[in-house]
This record gives structure tokens, sequence and C-alpha cells, in this order.
């Protein structure tokens, strides 16, 4: 089945990717972090028991998988792939993982918390993602008594979390104003609205192709509703501004960035090898291109979904193999190269 | 004295930094220390804001340092949750708790700590299904009114007799006939039922005494 970021029917302009995570507890029980290697292998299977099979309502068939029976590159893939956290690739203690067939929802059990769920979609808006995870929140809910407090809302590990549980994010493309000046004050003043600012991959020397996502920093004091409107609200912002940006530019500088845009499909389209670097950086100048009509490509392409697909640990998955340095970089340019659409 | 980092605005920031016992100074402007990296304390967001007046920029460095602020919280940090044997003070340093009940074994200590990082310490949101019913009634107990509560009263009394639950009869109709007698005594004022008042004052006194301001670290996310 096809994967929720290998959907190629429409590209979304700035919008790449929306998430929602929720995270709950059971009530009067310990949270797994306080739990001893056996305890927390007990605790897995009783959450096992408890919460699964999902999907019986949607009649989609979760694949489940223990995530410490597995090795380290399949772990790293489901991390690039934004199934698990990062703290979850240092973790060795018990936890199963259960996901949709085309990855949009999943629910990690054991993790930080008892219960993590989340959802992913390239195409829907957080309102709709809600009112699909709302009901699925509401299935476990009935399954296990969830932790609650009057006054705290659900309790979580961290307090960070208490509350809603709610992280709400938009993942939006920002090549242009990132690139800016102003950028990093643009992106301080909203963390005083509560939203935090970050690139895709955290720290910002390693943020390649203008990736940035949007999220809540708040869980506790506002609705699940009003949470998912402040990040739209705040995401819609930043994807006007980035608008008005390239508007400015492609009138001022088009010969500039039609050249960077075919440039870039050049390499893309004969390097014989490429860093991870290297291959985000171009594609995000080639998403550009297609979204500003400065090139055409004869046939649909999604770029986020080789921007995913290109990572080192998805990469070596895909391909089966134990791929290291050159030879990584080489299967890298290839597997650009064959999924690269004709231009008009 | 000039900045010691561009050397070219006033040092108006001076930064004390003591690694393993050993006290190293700085002399900074305003504008290189926004770019410093000072440990733990980046973590606060608009700490360094442009608009942040810097006289609260140093009593916040301040006041998270080794001060008076420790002293207080000293006693606290061997609190521990009777349920999951976290103390407080392993909650301040990985910023993780350990079970639901620490919820309300730390409910005074993490009240101001909530508010600084979500701005409330009330959830307003979704609750689960079950907990509907139980939220409404307690939201209903405050305003009933002498006559709401003389109704429900009866309606429990006629319940207990078909039971015949006879001694739980003879109590109800012994508060109706109190709450009835109550009522004729204020005419037709309706009047919400007495609750008890002592609890705000304590706990208010209890949060006062505990002013500790920590930032944990943000929880990893991927």
């Amino acid at each position: 089945m096809t994967k929720w970021y290998e959907e190629t029917d429409q590209m979304h302009d700035v919008f790449v990717m929306k998430r929602l995570r929720l995270v709950r507890n059971i009530e009067g029980r310990v949270f797994p972090g306080r739990l001893s290697g056996e305890e927390r292998l007990r605790l897995l299977g009783e959450l096992e028991q408890n919460l699964l099979p999902l999907g019986e309502e949607d009649k989609a068939s979760y694949t489940y998988r223990r995530l410490h029976e597995m090795d380290e590159t399949s772990l790293h893939a489901l991390y690039e792939r934004r199934l698990i956290n990062y703290s979850r690739l240092e973790e060795k203690a018990p936890a199963g993982l259960a996901v949709s067939p085309d990855e949009s929802i999943s629910l990690l059990v054991g993790g930080e918390d008892h219960i993590r769920l989340q959802c992913l979609s390239s195409s829907q808006t957080l309102d709709n993602m809600w009112k699909r995870l709302g009901p699925v929140d509401d299935m476990l809910g009935e399954r296990v008594p969830y932790a609650f407090d009057e006054k705290y809302g659900y309790l979580t590990t961290f307090l960070t979390n208490v509350g809603t549980g709610l992280r709400a994010s938009v993942l939006l493309h920002l090549p242009m104003l990132s690139s800016g000046n102003q950028f990093r004050k643009l992106v301080q003043e909203y963390s005083r609205f509560g939203i935090s600012v970050k690139g895709m991959s955290g720290d910002s020397n390693e943020n390649f192709g203008g990736l940035y996502e949007v999220k809540n920093q708040k869980t506790l004091g506002q609705t699940e509703e009003e949470l998912i409107a402040l990040v739209s609200q705040a995401a819609g912002q930043l994807a006007a501004q980035e608008r008005k940006v390239k508007a400015l530019a492609l009138r001022s500088h088009r010969l500039q960035m039609e050249d960077e845009v075919y440039k870039s499909y050049g390499v893309l389209k004969y390097a014989r090898k490429l860093s991870y670097k290297e291959g985000m950086t171009y594609l995000s100048q080639l998403r550009l291109g297609l979204c500003e009509n400065l090139l055409q490509s004869e046939k649909p392409v999604n770029l986020f979904g080789i921007m995913l697909n290109i990572r080192p640990a998805n990469l070596k998955q895909g391909r089966g193999e134990k791929l290291e340095g050159d030879a990584l970089d080489e299967a890298r340019a290839q597997y650009i190269r064959e999924r690269l659409p004709e231009i008009r | 004295m000039l900045c010691e980092k561009c050397k070219i605005r006033e040092a108006n920031i001076r930064y004390t930094e003591v690694i393993n016992g050993v006290a190293t100074e700085h002399n900074l402007c305003s504008h290189c220390a926004k770019e410093m990296d000072f440990g733990q304390y980046t973590g606060l967001a608009g700490l360094f804001d442009s608009e942040y007046p810097i006289g609260k920029l140093l009593s916040q460095l301040l006041g998270l340092g080794e001060g008076d602020a420790s002293r207080p919280a000293g006693k606290m940090e061997n609190l521990v949750c009777p349920t999951c044997q976290t103390s407080y003070g392993d909650f301040v340093k990985n910023s993780q708790f350990g079970c639901p009940d620490c919820y309300h074994m730390f409910d005074l200590l993490i009240s101001d700590k909530l508010k600084q990082l979500h701005g409330s310490d009330t959830h307003t949101g979704k609750r689960p299904a079950g907990k509907e019913t139980e939220g409404k009634e307690t939201i209903l107990e405050k305003p009933l009114s002498l006559s709401e509560r003389t109704e429900l009263l009866r309606s429990k009394l006629k319940e207990a007799v078909l039971e015949e639950d006879y001694e739980a009869a003879a109590a109800y109709r012994d508060e109706i006939r109190a709450l009835e007698k109550a009522a004729q005594k204020k005419g037709t004022k309706t009047t919400a039922v007495k609750e008890k008042p002592e609890e705000g004052g304590k706990e208010a006194s209890l949060r006062e005494s505990v002013l500790r301001r920590e930032t944990p670290p943000e929880e990893e996310e991927g």
C-alpha cells in the first residue's frame, strides 16, 4: 500500500506534512520510565493484550512490532519516518509499535508514556486529522482507564505534555524565508505565542532542505481545538510570508532563481554520488522550482517522499544492504535518478 | 569597559561561570550575551528577547543560580511519592514523573512551574468518556440552591425507601427537615450550601513558601 508520504497527486506548496500526537497513561499504573526491564516487559505484554489489535473499526490491518527486538537500521528508519522519537533510538527497554498500512496512524506502547498515538498526513488539515484521531483515542480509552485528573487533565511523564497531551505540528518548506537574516528573529517572536519553530532535523546546522516544523509548546490550559487553531494560524502566517518573499524574489531575481533550480535538476539527474546534505539541498531547490512553475515535470512527483527515503537508514533498509560512505552516496544518487521525472 | 567579545560596545553584563569550582568572569554587552551559550539557561524561551529588560534578565539569572531560592527547596527534594518512589529531587533532575500519583504528591510544588511552562495550571480540553459525568457533577455541586438540594434529598429518600434501607431514609428525612427549617428562616432567598472555607488560605501560604524556579530540559521529541 502507498504510504502517506508517497501520495503524488498534489504538491502542497509550502505545506509539506502535518502531525498530531497524543500522550496517554493508564490510571493507577507506574509510568514505564520508572520500571525495571522485567517489569516493563510485563507491562508491555499487558498493553498488547488490552490495546491490540487496533483498526478493527476502519478494517485496516495494522502491523505490530516489538521495538526492542528490532535491529538498529530498522529502528533508525522508523525514526526518520517520524514513527518513533529520537530518545527511543538510545532506549533498549521493551516497547511496541502498531502502524496502519499507510503509516498515517501509529500507536507506540510502553515508551516514555504508556500510550503515544500519532497521526501523520501530507494532504489533510489538522482539523480533519483530529476528527480521525479523536475516535481512536476514545476507543483506546474504553479499553483501558486513562490517568486523568480534574485539574491537570491527562497525566503524563513529562510536565511539558500534561493536560491535553497534544502536540500539533505542521512541517513547512521555507527555502526563501529561512535563508534571510531576519528569520531567526521572526522565529523567536513566535515563542511568545506558545509556538515553536524548529528545523526538521533539529539542530539548525544539520537542517538541510529548508524544512521547518511549527508546533505548540503548551499543552495545558487550552482545548485541543484551540491548540490546533493556534498552530494552523502560525503555520499559515509563515507560509504567507514565504509566498511573499518568493514572489518578491521572482520579480527581482528570476534569472538567478531559474538558474539555481535548473542546475539543481541537472545535478540530481546526472550525479553519480550524493551526500544527504547535497540531496536535500538540490531536492529543496527543485521543489521550489516546481511549485513556482520555473520548470514543469512530465508527471506528478512527490519530492518529500524522496527526501524521507534518502535519509541514511531508510536508504539502507530499502536496498536491504549494508551500505556505508561512498556506496551509500552512490545508492542515494541512483535512488533519486530513478525517481526524477522528465521536465518539459 | 568594552565587551570582551565584540570589543565594540560597552559591556553591561557581567557573567560569572563556575565550572568545577573554578570561576571565570565575562564582561559582555547585551548583544553578545544574546549570542553566548549560557548552558542550561538557553532553554528559557524569550530570556534574551530583545524587548526583555536587562535588569529583569539579571535577576532571572541570579534567581536561577545558587542563591536563596534553593534553600527552602532543599527539604522538598526529599519528598517521595509513595506509589512509585520518585522523589521531588529525581523530578528536578530529569523532569520526569514516575506515576499519575506524583501529580497529587507534588501538587503544590509544580503549580508555579506549570504556570511558567503553559501559562495555566488547569486543563480545559477533552476528558475521557467515563469521566464526563463525574466532572459535570462536581461542577454542579457548588451552585446548588437549598430547594434543589432538598429536591435531590427527596429523590434519594424515595430510593432508600424502595430499597427498604430505612436507616438511610431516616437520615435523609432529618436532613430534609433541617434544610426546610433553614429555608423558612431565610425566607424565599435561594442561597448556596456552605462549603468549607479554610482550605484556600492554607494552600496559598504553602505555595508561597515554595518559591523555586528551575527550568526542566525540554523532553526529547522526534
